[in-house]
């Protein structure tokens, strides 16, 4: 089940009653319970993966902590990330590597057959795998105790909040609340029904919405101008945020209900004055976890080379996070894009901040837009490779942006205008959070009457022009 | 070396890597205190450092360097 | 129970009771609004004067037409009732509808059945046999009758077994809906009152060449819509209808066609007229009387009514209700 079905919607109320119904000191065993439940729901034979993968990580890092021998560590710790890594491997780029392996073997006239398996992608898996992972690494930096409770470490590698697409959490973080779970706590439910009532509004109005618009230009390239591309495109990266930023923020208000806290995904990220900054509010936790295992220690170890060395670290970093998106070119050509638009900042870092300074530009109103408009061009033109199915068709889409215009493609227009106006509403509220953040408050306002006015309307407004049927989940596919 | 020696000398390369010449150093100071110090620079600081005390880190010592007054405990650690 | 523990399960009573009291405000604010709203958008739902509620309203609550088309887009821009009228001198009406499939049509068909029982009955059957979300989806265009027409409520449930407890809510079936219907009831549509009898036509001209469809697809087949389609006939004929079904024009050239072969065996089966255009060259030779690679213009509507007309009158209305009837292109 997903958090936008009806069984979700049955689920969540009776797991809460029964979490709290039960004495504290079992309350994780239930929630470990309703996760595989949960799990189960959505793919029965994929458990099965999942309970391995835990189990591999639980034994290794048992295994980690009880040598003294360095050496001996660094086995564990690469055994485990191969074993993990096989099956992520294997289902999500053995397709894609087998048919690279075999064009390239037919363009020199080498056969390389390999049956065709047709390979259903465990929901989650890319998710899962990089928690246990970043939970084993810190283990074997010595950050953590491994976890001498097995069901304490599945939890954490299952927890259906997280499972299916995020926000990737640390031990570190995760195992202290699962073990010390609070009584019920009345500002965490309110606050995580507020979080989920919006993310709610953010994926069935917004991105929904707009998904079916982009879907109808971006499924048909040959037949759209470029004014409808470049619409398309602006609209694109919003569908994205709405998408995943709401789905996010329904899973932390999910655990916050429960008492838990989870890491928040997205910080209004178009209001980033520049890329660096806007990957400090855009998927926050899958950065943070690139950063963290990937970025940091490569840099270091190239940390001779000055700037050209985390030049190098930047690219490949982002490369890895194309790749972790998907097997296809695109992606690879996505997180490129990324690594280069941050080298390039990178690099040109201690000239800008000496103009900033001379000319007191970081004051000023017409800079600041500036740098955010800037971000979300380089953002979204990045994004045309997210969005498009091969290489081909976002070079097509770039091309007719670029040559050809026409009248902009409308479509439904009821669909249109609910599009735009529930955009508004979500940019309206991100930008009083952002700039005013004592103002305009709904959800937070003091006076009670016009909260419940506000929850009430969002509700109504779902109902009115939210999207029910299987406005499909971008991130499902990992 | 003493801990005030080597607090000024860590103050001369932080703010000739932040660019910052009025820059001061505290025990609690955190990347979130000062401008421009984020995983971009945070290598050149280290490699700085690193020059200027002759000293090599490691990968665990980043780690555990969570405020100035962690970063500075290592650096004694290694003289 | 200790002193303590009995503290904080009376203290967490106390909480449970205030989730308890905020939830109910707001469900009850909620509920209100719903209702409100809901039923402002159903009454002016019904209000509407043309477009496609008003349409499939007509269709399922007023038209008493000898000769019904049923069908999709294509029963809906290729059948054009006035061709009808005037050649056969019965009474036509046009039921297709955009996006809908062979669950919407049998829908459609038991309301209009329960009323009154027409001549006959034609189903423009594109043959979409394959399992997918669309035909589901379009059983939207339904939901504002669920309340009323108990003979439908069975194909709205096929959507999803949840859209009972959906439609407790009032605005839920208009879903998607508010600006069309605020549009439907401006005065400049109040007064377009609906008399092309269903038929919308389409204007533009198809301008590439033909498409080549070169392998025959075989795909899994969704069996509740075959039983739909078989239904429908069913239905058509325990009352004396006529029925006949029709595969019209396509600008795509094939050898085979999963659909069209099962479509074909249904009505053997059936014993109904199958009539099908998809090879014939008085279209496949001419783009220009198509807007695009399924749908013709308003030009190549009025040849298609025109030849369905022409056999009709010569093979259809001569022989008798239950000879079983050749089927031939």
């Amino acid at each position: 089940m997903v958090f936008t079905s009806f069984n979700f919607l049955i689920f969540f109320p009776i797991l809460v009653i029964v979490y709290y119904l039960a004495p504290v000191k079992f309350r994780w065993h239930v929630l470990l319970i309703f996760s595989y439940f949960f799990y189960i729901n959505v793919k029965p034979v994929f458990s099965l993966l999942l309970a391995g993968v835990t189990l591999s990580t639980y034994l290794f890092t048992r295994l980690m902590d009880n040598t003294k021998i360095e050496s001996r560590k660094k086995v564990f710790l690469i055994m485990n990330i191969v074993l993990i890594l096989l099956p992520l491997f294997f289902f999500k780029y053995f397709g894609q590597i087998n048919k690279s392996i075999i064009s390239l073997l037919e363009s020199v006239h080498l056969r390389w057959w390999l049956p065709e398996i047709k390979l259903i992608l465990p929901i989650g898996i890319s998710f899962y795998t990089f928690m246990a992972i970043g939970y084993t690494i810190d283990v074997y930096r010595e950050e953590i105790e491994s976890e001498k409770n097995l069901g304490i470490l599945a939890l954490f590698v299952s927890f259906f909040p997280l499972i299916l697409s995020g926000p990737i959490e640390r031990a570190k973080n995760m195992l202290p609340q699962f073990k010390s779970l609070k009584k019920l706590d009345y500002e965490m439910v309110v606050q995580g029904s507020k979080w989920m009532l919006w993310g709610y509004f953010m994926k069935l109005v917004v991105a929904d919405r707009i998904g079916i618009y982009v879907e109808a230009i971006y499924n048909n390239i040959p037949f759209h101008n470029g004014t409808s591309l470049l619409f398309a495109s602006t609209l694109y990266p919003f569908q994205v945020y709405a998408d995943l930023g709401g789905y996010s923020l329904i899973a932390i208000g999910t655990a916050k209900i429960l008492g838990i806290n989870v890491i928040q995904n997205f910080r209004r990220p178009f209001f980033a004055t520049s890329m660096s900054e806007f990957w400090r509010r855009w998927h926050i936790s899958l950065i943070s976890w690139l950063t963290d295992y990937i970025y940091t220690p490569l840099s270091f170890v190239l940390r001779k080379y000055g700037i050209w060395g985390i030049v190098i670290a930047l690219l490949i970093t982002f490369m890895i996070s194309g790749i972790w998106h998907g097997a296809a070119l695109t992606f690879i050509v996505w997180g490129l894009m990324q690594g280069l638009f941050l080298s390039i900042e990178a690099l040109l870092k201690n000239r800008r901040i000496l103009i900033e300074k001379k000319y007191n530009l970081n004051n000023k109103i017409l800079y600041i837009l500036l740098g955010i408009c800037l971000t979300f061009v380089l953002f979204a033109s990045s994004q045309i490779f997210g969005r498009a199915k091969n290489l081909n068709e976002a070079f097509l889409v770039y091309k007719r942006i670029f040559t050809t215009s026409g009248p902009l493609f409308i479509g439904n227009p009821s669909a249109f205008i609910f599009s735009i106006f529930s955009l508004s509403l979500l940019l309206i509220k991100d930008f009083t959070d952002e700039f005013i953040p004592s103002g305009f408050l709904l959800f937070e306002n003091k006076h009670k009457f016009i909260r419940i006015i506000a929850y009430s309307s969002i509700i109504i407004l779902i109902l009115l022009i939210g999207v029910f049927d299987g406005g499909q989940f971008i991130y499902f596919q990992f | 070396m003493e801990r005030t020696e080597l607090v000024s000398k860590l103050t001369a390369v932080f703010r000739k890597v932040f660019k910052n010449n009025s820059l001061n150093l505290t025990n609690e100071l955190t990347a979130n205190d000062v401008d421009n110090w984020d995983s971009l620079s945070h290598m050149l600081l280290i490699t700085e450092i690193e020059n200027t005390f002759s000293i090599k880190f490691k990968l665990k010592d980043l780690n555990k360097m969570r405020k100035v007054g962690d970063m500075i405990d290592i650096i004694m650690s290694k003289l | 129970m200790t002193g303590d523990s009995l503290f904080i399960f009376s203290f967490s009573i106390m909480l449970i009771k205030k989730i308890i009291l905020n939830l109910i405000i707001v469900t009850v604010v909620v509920l209100v609004l719903d209702f409100t709203i809901g039923r402002t958008l159903r009454h002016f739902y019904f209000k509407e004067t043309s477009g496609f509620h008003f349409r499939t309203t007509h269709s399922m609550e007023k038209t008493e037409a000898d000769i019904l088309v049923f069908g999709s887009s294509r029963a809906n821009h290729h059948y054009i009732p006035e061709i009808f009228e005037d050649s056969l001198k019965m009474t036509f009406y046009n039921t297709g509808r955009d996006g809908n499939g062979i669950f919407f049509q049998t829908a459609v068909l038991r309301s209009a059945l329960k009323r009154y029982t027409p001549k006959l009955i034609i189903i423009d059957y594109y043959g979409e046999f394959a399992k997918n979300e669309e035909a589901y989806d379009g059983l939207q265009s339904l939901l504002p009758y669920y309340r009323t027409h108990e003979e439908i409520r069975k194909f709205i449930t096929l959507k999803s077994s949840f859209e009972r407890i959906k439609l407790i809510s009032e605005i839920y079936p208009f879903n998607s809906q508010i600006l069309s219907i605020a549009i439907g009831n401006l005065e400049v549509n109040k007064k377009r009152y609906d008399d092309n009898k269903g038929y919308v036509p389409l204007n533009t001209v198809w301008q590439s060449k033909i498409d080549t469809i070169s392998n025959y697809q075989i795909y899994p087949v969704d069996s509740g819509k075959i039983i739909a389609l078989r239904e429908f006939l069913d239905l058509a004929k325990k009352s004396e209808i006529r029925v006949l079904v029709i595969y019209s024009p396509i600008f795509q050239k094939f050898e085979k066609k999963q659909e069209i072969e099962i479509c074909r065996d249904i009505c053997s089966i059936e014993n109904v007229p199958f009539w099908d255009y998809s090879k014939d060259t008085l279209f496949i030779n001419h783009n220009n009387i198509f807007r695009d690679v399924q749908h013709l213009n308003n030009n190549g509507a009025k040849i298609f009514s025109n030849l369905i007309v022409n056999r009709i009158k010569n093979d259809l209305l001569n022989a008798p209700l239950n000879r079983r009837v050749e089927q031939k292109h």
